[in-house]
This record gives C-alpha cells, structure tokens and sequence, in this order.
C-alpha cells in the first residue's frame, strides 16, 4: 500500500514536473510546440528581386529554416501578375502556387475584400505590434501590415541650390521641364497633387478636380513616367532633377553613391504599407506553417534585419532605425512624424484606382 | 520504275507511322473520315483558341464589383460602353490604329528595296551581308532590342555622346510617339522582308530584261512590271506588319515611357494593374475586332496575298 502510494506519488511527480516543462517552453515559444503538424519540405514566398528579397531572406527566411528546417523558396513573380493566378487557384479550389503572398496593402486589400485571404489574427506576435500592422478598411486580419514607406520627393540637390524643394509648386519652374519624374499611373501623386491643386484630402474620391488641375499643370512639363527601376536609373544617368518615388528607391541610389536627397512638401506625402497574407486552399499544416513565418517577420529581431535592409519603417516598438534614417520624414516613428504623411483606406484605394489611373494616363498622354 | 522506300522523303515515312498507329488503334479505319481526322490536331489547337476567345467573350460581359472584386452574375454591354465613351481609352485604340498603318507603310517602303537588292544581287558576299544584316537583330528579343534604343537614344546614350561632340545640347529621342513607331518599324522589318523574299524571286529576272529591251526605262519597268507582280507579297508582309503592331505591347511599353499607350498596354494595365479582367476582356475584343476588320477589308480590297498560299485572286 505504501509502495503503491510511493509510486503513485513518484508519477504524480514525474507528470508535473514535465507539464511544467512543456507549459515553460509553451509560453516561450507559444506557438511551434502546440500540437505542430507535419511540416512542408518548403514553402513558396511570392516577393520583390533585387535588394528586396535579400532583405526578406536575412531579416526572416533564413531565421525560419534555422528555427523549423523547412526550406524557404522566393517566387519573383510580380505581385501584381501572381494574383489572377491565386485567384484563379482559390476559385477552383486547387493549391493556390505560393503559399504568402508579399504584397502591397492595396494590392492585397483586393483579395482580402474577395475573400481569398486566411484569417491571421491568431498570430501570437501581433500582440506586440503597432497599429500600423492592422489594415484599413477591412474586417480583421486577412493581411499584416509589417513596415510603412512613403512616397517622397526626391532631388538632386544641385539643381535646388536653394535648399529642398518646399511644394510640388516648385516644380513648376520652367527650368524643369523635361526634368522631372512620377510613376506612370501616378500612384503616390494622386494625393499631394489634390492638395496642391487647392483641394482638400476630404474630397478623395468625391471631388479629385483639384488633382487633375494640378497634374494638367505638371503635364505641361512634360515629365518621364515611368516604374521603381526607372527612377535610380533616371537619377544616376543625369536625366531628372527630382521625382515623387518610394524612399526605398531613393535610399537606393543614393547607397549606389548618387547625389540625392529627399522631403516631404508642404502638400504632404502619401503613406502606404506592405504585407504578408496567406491565400486560403492550403492544407492545415501547410496553413499552420505559413502562419509561423508570419509569426516570425513580426518578431523584432526578423524586423530589425529585414527592414534595415529595406530602410523602412516596421510595426513592432522600438526598432533601431538603420544609419542615417532616424528623424528621416521617410522614417516616421512618432505620432507627430505622421502629421503631414497621407493615409487613405485601402478600401477606397481598390474601389477608385483604375478611374484614377485611368484619369492620369488620359492627362499625360493626352 | 519503283523508288526505293528508304529514299522516301522523312514526312511520308511520319504518314507511314502515323498510319500505323491509326490502324493499330481503329482497324476497321475511318473511311471517308480519315482526311477529317487527320485535321484534327490543327482542329483541337484552334478549338483551344475559340475556347479561350469564348471565355474572354464571357468575362468582358460581366462587371467588376469593387465592393467584392467579383464578377457580375448577369451580362451587360458596360464595359464595352465604357471603353467607347472613355476619352483615354478612345484614344488609346486611335494611337494604335495610326501606328500601326504608318508602321507598316514605313515598313514595306523600307523592306521593298532592301529585298529587291538581296535576292538580285550577283554579289554572293553583299546577298550575304545583308542576310547576316537582317537575321542578326531577328534573333534578339523584342524587349532587347528596345533596351538597346534605349541605350543608343537616351539622354546619355551613344547618339547625344556624338551630338556632344560638336556642342549640341542632349535632345530627348525617346519616351514619344515616333520613338514607339521607329523601334516598331525596326522590328517589324525583318518579317516584312522574310514575307517579301519569296514573291519577288518569284519574279523571272527575264521579264524585266523584256521589259527594258520593250524600252521601258528601269524605274517603268519597277512600277508596271516589278511592283504589280510582288503584290501577293506585299500584301502578305503589309497583314502581317499591320496585326504584329497593331498588338505590339513591349515597344510602346519602353520607348513609349508610359506616355504612348497601344490597347495591349491597356490590356495588361486592367487585367494586372486594376484587377478588372472583364474591362480588360473587352479591350481584347475590341482589338479582335479591329484586326479582324482591318485585315478583312484588306482582304475585300486586294485579296490576300501571299497568305491566300496559292489560291486565286478573285
């Protein structure tokens, strides 16, 4: 009887002891020891070439393979060109051929309001982040947000001896024409411009006549429209003067030793963010690992590499901003770095883009 | 007396074993049907087409909800309304129409004595220069080619580095209409003159030794005897000139710099950009149409050319 007892004290022990154990390394690693299934060879992340996925690879993919030995393999197909292809996927009810797709906010807002997104509030780390991680204008988390960028002016200094251009006014100089550059749908410019045009950003959509005034007005500059590369190539080749670009591309040519600078005019710059979403036909344990890398890009340490690779802003506090970026406008940390920054939902992006791109290109290659 | 079967040329032993299998797997044969099957793979390539035709036929019917991004249960004609009435979009289709007649008048105009000269030529060393000179950029990429314009006529590229040289400020040659048209024409050129080649050595070099010796002067004997007889020719080279560019998205894309738009950069624009696949589907329609009726109306009007593969004029 006391044997039995002694035993049975022993197991009483014994099973404690490893719930104890199990539950410490559950609260240290809340996720990957719950029940983990079968994990995938590898999984496909759609992103951006160049520096871009270099940054994704060392700020998050490599540190998820080292943590669960799943290969990470990156898809370079354009955003933009991968979505007919998921969507066509989801509709089908097929394997969808990425499993996170990295994507524009907008872009991904478009999948989110068609429903092909995964359900991504269970995320234990998106506890420690930002508001910025949270999309605007749709239900939940059918994409996380993981770092802001601005569109800003950029310009060579040389040609602005007077110091940096104060209003997209400024570029109405005769001096530079043909000097200037935007990207080809206007993206980023849309809302400045209504601003400059005398409007005011209330009248997104409703009223966007200040906006075309203004952009008639820049057209007759006849500036170069063009994409990303298009603009360190323009800046490091002489060709323009000053353009309204991501400040990635911008930090870009100036890392490759291109005098350039940036500002936000008076107008103010439009603000958008960048993220991770899932499209939904994955198997569960494809989807549970899938949400694991996620997990991972917003822990501060996958932030801190990844977007000081990138020179962005992330949504977790307390990122170290890479040298030469703290205090930068392209760099927005605190509340009132946000004050001339643009923020439109990205429900009324989607549900007005096309007329507004449509509306510039008519404008500029009128 | 009977050739020996191992001198038979390779398709008719391809028929042998293409029949072989036939049999092996309907013995009894297809009878008066064999012909018709043997169509069939050249049916099924085309049906896949009409198939994809009728699915962007469909989805050009129905409209984007932005709300959902979904398509319309129902038909309607409002993207088609809309790319009509769309000022840009209008002006779009003009730009593409335009180019594409000039490019391919610019074309043949450049193609036709080029040709002439390469298959009149006794000089085996210029007939292969010019060879070398037409098939060394057709084996570069379309998008190549443009990047190499772009390098030649940029701001800082080769041409202003010369223009420099003698004090003229850099111009701006490219990102603007006769920019797209040129690279066009550069490209199209080869394909007019691979379509050319045929007809005009088609052309006895006899007949126009008749005509001089008839006492025609050279330039005569180009416009009454030369030019009549390479029409089959031109015509096939000017359809084929005429659709390429009048579809042609990677020319306007580069050197056109975002500001000279062709309905394929439309297309791409809706269906990748905007996600709105059924405009985009009706702009491919419409660009459809446009070739269909440009080509038909040449077709009403000079026949078909070289393309007819020799049936008759009417």
């Amino acid at each position: 009887m006391t044997f039995d007892k002694q035993i049975k004290r022993r197991n009483l022990l014994k099973t404690t002891a490893l719930l104890g154990i199990a539950g410490a390394a559950g609260s240290m690693a809340p996720s990957l020891l719950k029940a983990a299934p079968a994990k995938p060879k590898e999984i496909i992340i759609r992103a951006w070439g160049g520096p871009w996925v270099e940054a994704l690879k060392a700020g998050v993919s490599d540190p998820f393979t080292a943590k669960t030995g799943i290969q990470v393999r990156h898809d370079l197909t354009e955003d933009n060109e991968i979505q007919p292809k998921v969507w066509a996927a989801v509709a089908q009810k097929r394997t969808p051929p990425i499993h996170i797709n990295w994507d524009t906010t907008t872009n991904a807002t478009k999948s989110a309001l068609r429903g092909v997104c995964e359900d991504l509030s269970d995320l234990p780390n998106l506890k420690g982040t930002t508001d910025l991680a949270k999309p605007v204008g749709v239900d939940g988390y059918p994409i996380v947000n993981t770092y802001g960028y601005v569109y800003v002016l950029a310009y060579r200094p040389s040609a602005f001896p007077s110091g940096p251009p104060e209003s997209y006014h400024d570029l109405l100089d005769p001096k530079f024409k043909g000097r200037l550059a935007f990207y080809n749908d206007g993206i980023g410019f849309h809302f400045p411009a209504q601003v400059a045009g005398g409007g005011k950003l209330d009248g997104i959509p409703s009223n966007m006549k200040p906006c075309w005034d203004f952009v008639s007005k820049i057209k007759a500059q006849e500036p170069l429209l063009g994409e990303d590369p298009d603009f360190v190539t323009w800046f490091q080749n002489g060709e323009i003067d000053a353009a309204c670009t991501i400040s990635t591309n911008a930090l870009g040519a100036k890392r490759n030793g291109v005098d350039i600078a940036w500002t936000i005019p008076k107008e103010g710059a439009k603000f958008d963010t960048d993220g991770l979403w899932i499209p939904r036909g994955h198997s569960e344990g494809d989807l549970y690992w899938c949400k694991e890398y996620i997990n991972q890009a917003l822990s501060k340490e996958s932030q801190q590499i990844w977007l000081d690779g990138l020179g962005l802003p992330g949504v977790i506090p307390g990122l170290q901003p890479p040298p030469g970026l703290a205090g930068d406008p392209s760099y927005p940390t605190k509340p009132a770095d946000f004050d001339r920054l643009i923020r439109i939902s990205g429900k009324i992006q989607v549900e007005n883009e096309s007329e507004w791109f449509s509306k510039f290109k008519a404008i500029m290659q009128g | 007396m009977r050739r020996n079967p191992s001198s038979y040329p390779l398709t008719w032993h391809l028929m042998d074993i293409l029949e072989a299998v036939f049999s092996k797997i309907w013995p009894k044969g297809g009878g008066l049907w064999n012909p018709y099957l043997m169509l069939s793979p050249a049916i099924l390539l085309i049906g896949l087409l009409v198939l994809g035709l009728g699915y962007i036929g469909d989805i050009s019917l129905r409209t984007l909800d932005t709300s959902t991004f979904l398509f319309s249960e129902e038909w309607s004609l409002t993207n088609y309304e809309r790319a009509l009435t769309e000022p840009f979009i209008r002006s779009v289709i003009w730009r593409s129409i335009l180019g594409a007649t000039i490019v391919t008048m610019i074309t043949l105009l450049l193609a036709f004595p080029y040709t002439y000269v390469m298959v009149r030529t006794r000089s085996a060393f210029l007939r292969k220069f010019l060879l070398i000179a037409l098939f060394l950029p057709f084996f570069i990429g379309q998008v190549v080619r443009a990047y190499g314009w772009l390098i030649i006529l940029g701001k800082q590229g080769i041409v202003n580095d010369i223009l420099g040289l003698v004090g003229i400020e850099p111009l701006r040659m490219l990102f603007n209409y006769p920019s797209v048209l040129f690279g066009l024409v550069q490209y199209m050129f080869p394909f007019a003159v691979l379509m050319l080649a045929p007809a005009l050595t088609a052309i006895p070099e006899e007949i126009e030794a008749a005509s001089e010796s008839l006492g025609a002067s050279w330039v005569e004997t180009m416009l009454h005897v030369v030019l009549p007889m390479a029409k089959p020719g031109l015509i096939g080279a000017g359809l084929v000139v005429l659709t390429l560019s009048l579809t042609d998205f990677a020319m306007p894309a580069i050197l056109g710099g975002g500001t000279q738009d062709f309905v394929a950069n439309a297309i791409y624009d809706q269906f990748f950009r905007t996600s709105d696949q059924g405009f985009g589907s009706s702009l491919a329609v419409i660009l459809i149409v446009i070739g269909s009726l440009l080509v038909w109306v040449i077709f009403m009007l000079v026949g078909a050319g070289t393309l007819a593969l020799g049936a008759k004029d009417k």
